[in-house]
């Protein structure tokens, strides 16, 4: 396992974030975590990675407990938080040369590759740049060292529609190397769904829903029978249903396909919808 | 090169939707016997996606009989016995038509009016009783 979680708990004030998350990840998945708007995702990150401490709990990284790290272990995490809190007053280029002395390894011409690329002007003060500009240089920042796990926190938010096309192609040029781990915290469903092949939801302190995306996508769908006895219907494994006259609708989070075959012999009409993952995290979130 | 259409905010999984288009062309003959494909990496790249998960709609393929897997040279479209295409063929139009069918209920067009139309492209189109005849 790449990064375990066990009872992980974090609370502020009164209000409890992470509620006992218990959270496995294996080498090379790339996984999407989705989650509301305060449902914690940012804590759980920095919880992960020992930035702002969870209050119980145990997360090992690569192995090793997360609160005593080797330097070897950290050399092979990279990390690209929400906010730019690098040091404003230096040139993008003297911040890059500063970050480059903590590694061993140190990819130079991916680095000037990405720069050039993103337009970034390295005599600039990091205090000088845009937002987005800002972001795409702590994005250069963690790449550059080729870690062999990656966790973002919300990477696109900042970025325009061609810079968050840009940063998810070359999330995908990582995935290509199938010994790298990536998760990416959003909550905006189409920025993952060209790459993640996992998608792990928070929702209420706890890792709700974890799965292939595909498997979400198939099994996660929309399920209605048409038939003359609406009240005797009950749908399996439905996560809501409602019943109209002659009509019965619900969510379900896998299909019995013996249960349709039965209806369906039996006269009635059974239709399976497939949901966007929007649809599907909505639903999953209620 | 191969395009691909992927609307990646569909329900339906990116993998499947690569599987469907490249079955399309190969059983109404666009990819014939012996093309070679496209690497996992590069339909990844031009298209924008996880490379796992053209690996899996590849994989899928193979497993159908579709494509044949060379070592180093990557996959190959492959012998397609002709009872079976046509078993895939109606297949295929089968869920063509059952969302055909399904459009035309929602739009409260009923059995014969359909029908009807379809007879009438039928003819327009020269569709004769006999499909083989077609090629």
């Amino acid at each position: 396992m790449t990064i375990q979680i066990s009872k992980l708990s974090k609370s502020y004030k009164n209000q409890q974030v992470l509620t006992e998350l218990d959270w496995s990840i294996k080498q090379g998945d790339v996984i999407g975590l989705l989650g509301k708007n305060g449902a914690g995702k940012s804590t759980l990150i920095n919880a992960i990675l020992n930035i702002n401490p969870a209050d119980s709990g145990s997360v090992a990284l690569l192995g090793e407990d997360n609160k005593v790290l080797t330097s070897e272990t950290k050399a092979r995490i990279g990390y690209v938080p929400q906010q730019n809190d690098e040091i404003s007053w230096l040139t993008v280029k003297e911040l890059i040369l500063f970050k480059k002395q903590f590694y061993a390894h140190w990819n130079d011409k991916k680095v000037a590759q990405l720069l050039s690329r993103w337009q970034i002007d390295t005599n600039k003060k990091m205090s000088e740049l845009s937002v987005g500009q800002g972001q795409r240089v702590l994005i250069i920042l963690a790449l550059a060292h080729e870690p062999d796990l990656m966790i973002f926190d919300e990477p696109a938010a900042a970025l325009d529609p061609a810079g968050r096309r840009d940063f998810l192609k070359e999330i995908v040029n990582l995935a290509a190397d199938e010994n790298k781990t990536i998760i990416f915290s959003t909550h905006i469903t189409t920025d993952l769904e060209r790459v993640a092949n996992k998608v792990a939801i928070l929702h209420q302190g706890k890792i709700c829903h974890f799965d292939d995306l595909d498997n979400v996508k198939e099994n996660v769908v929309k399920v209605s029978v048409i038939t003359d006895r609406a009240s005797d219907i009950k749908i399996p494994h439905a996560i809501n249903a409602h019943q109209d006259n002659h009509q019965v609708n619900g969510v379900v989070t896998q299909v019995d396909f013996l249960w349709k075959k039965e209806l369906e012999s039996q006269g009635h009409q059974v239709d399976i919808t497939p949901m966007s993952l929007e649809d599907i995290f909505l639903e999953l979130t209620v | 090169m191969i395009q691909f259409n992927i609307e990646a905010s569909s329900g339906i999984p990116i993998y499947r939707q690569v599987f469907e288009q490249v079955e399309r062309m190969i059983v109404n003959g666009y990819l014939v016997e012996g093309t070679f494909l496209p690497s996992v990496r590069q339909v990844a790249n031009t298209i924008d996606v996880n490379p796992m998960t053209i690996s899996k709609a590849y994989g899928l393929l193979e497993e159908r009989g579709y494509l044949t897997r060379l070592r180093g040279k990557g996959m190959m479209v492959a012998h397609q016995s002709e009872e079976k295409s046509k078993k895939e063929k109606m297949m295929i139009l089968d869920k063509m038509i059952a969302e055909l069918v399904s459009d035309a209920v929602q739009m409260g067009i009923n059995k014969q009016e359909l029908l009807t139309l379809i007879a009438d492209k039928a003819e327009q189109l020269n569709l004769t009783d006999n499909i083989n005849s077609q090629g």
